[in-house]
């Protein structure tokens, strides 16, 4: 084979790989990008619709200093790796003094077992708040056991032996989807705001849009973006 | 017929190409200089909504380094790892290409692997650090996001395959400046 032949052949080679690689790569970091230009309100924003009924640790969001929106997924590996690295300093030192208001809102993106798991999350809520959070670290604490066969088996033995809900009826209701409008607005919310990977957070300083990280962010950056 | 670097001579033509060619000051700063690019560039593309923020004003600057590996909390120890050697890969990889057009006057026609290095490597780096989260809606277009239960290190597998492209674009390279000299020694083993 001539020099010129091997040339023609490598870059016929290398452009149909970069041509697919250019096309994951593209769907692959799209709807993480396209930072807001303006910045809307916490009542005006997306993520802020509905706060009154989320899962929220701390201060009222409407009055708090600051408001950490958070978007997760239970079998998402970098939002348990949030929960465990950011989300207990967080608690520790921004909620549990009543500077800042942490709100859950959870999203089926990443395995299948995510969305039962949710659908129980909100009939869990529903009947008990502190059993939602009990829940919700319960699944990130053990996340490799579940999958889309054992997750409501599993779901039913935790609230049963450490919550007071009534386990089996928030089993039944996951299973026919009680709750799903709450699980629909959750999902409508991170459509509107261009969520499409978890965890993302959205950070509100004094009630105004500050910025939106994805992944695993520290507590420092929390901090640091909102000048706490 | 592709060559592979499956023999033991094959990686030490990569070793002594590489550090003949970064034993040259200019084009150890300039893969240096390409290494922090392509690490910043894989970072912060996973966070282009902070960035802009950053930019704008409306975020302090002091975020940006915590989006990094190890300095941050957004990478694990082993995708961190990963992410870094993908970044100093990208670096030897665009000096030894440096090296090659420039002293060997070739042209850059041939070096195609180190673009494919480099897009694997964002790749890479965003699916591993987001979990796959996106890659799972983009599989879910074609009805395809239980694959991603194939994929049992979480998205991981796109930055090793990155590193893949990487080795192979360097091999490629060095086996092409194989017969040249660098710094006045022969690039051949057999001396």
């Amino acid at each position: 084979m001539t020099d010129d032949a091997i040339a023609a052949g490598r870059t016929t080679r290398r452009g149909v790989l970069a041509g697919g690689v250019s096309l994951l790569g593209a769907g692959c970091l799209g709807g993480t990008g396209g930072g807001d230009t303006d910045t809307p309100s916490l009542t005006d924003h997306p993520v802020g619709g509905n706060l009154g009924e989320q899962p929220t640790l701390g201060p009222d969001p409407a009055e708090a200093t600051a408001t950490i929106v958070a978007f997760e997924d239970p079998s998402c590996p970098r939002c348990a790796a949030f929960e465990s690295s950011t989300v207990p300093e967080i608690r520790s030192e921004l909620v549990e003094p009543g500077t800042a208001a942490f709100v859950s809102r959870t999203i089926p993106v990443v395995y299948p077992w995510g969305e039962p798991a949710i659908q129980a999350l909100e009939a869990t809520y529903a009947r008990d708040a502190d059993a939602f959070w009990a829940l919700l670290d319960h699944y990130f604490d053990e996340q490799d056991a579940f999958d889309a066969a054992n997750v409501l088996d599993r779901t039913e033995s935790f609230l049963h032996d450490e919550t007071d809900v009534d386990a089996t009826a928030v089993v039944a209701d996951a299973e026919s989807e009680a709750y799903d409008d709450a699980v629909q607005i959750d999902r409508s919310a991170g459509e509107a705001a261009d969520v499409s990977a978890t965890p993302t957070v959205f950070l509100f300083r004094d009630g105004q849009y500050r910025t939106r990280a994805t992944g695993s962010v520290s507590f420092d950056l929390v901090t640091r973006a909102l000048e706490l | 017929m592709i060559s592979l670097p499956t023999r033991g001579d094959d990686w030490r033509l990569m070793g002594r190409t590489a550090r003949l060619v970064l034993g040259v000051p200019t084009y150890a700063l300039g893969g240096l200089v390409a290494a922090a690019l392509a690490l910043t560039g894989f970072v912060l593309s996973q966070n282009l909504a902070l960035t802009s923020d950053v930019v704008a004003g409306r975020v302090p600057a002091s975020v940006v380094p915590q989006l990094y590996p190890f300095v941050g909390t957004s990478y694990g120890p082993l995708t961190g790892s990963v992410v870094v050697l993908v970044s100093l890969l990208v670096g030897v990889d665009v000096a030894l290409v440096a090296y090659h057009v420039r002293e060997h006057r070739l042209s850059a026609g041939g070096s195609g692997g180190s673009v494919v290095g480099v897009l694997l490597g964002t790749l890479g780096a965003g699916c591993a650090a987001c979990g796959s989260a996106v890659l799972a809606g983009l599989l879910s277009l074609v009805g395809a996001a239980g694959v991603l239960t194939l994929l049992p290190l979480d998205g991981l597998e796109f930055a090793l395959l990155a590193l893949a492209a990487l080795v192979l674009s360097i091999h490629w390279l060095a086996d092409g400046m194989r017969g040249g000299e660098i710094r006045g020694c022969p690039v051949d083993l057999k001396e």
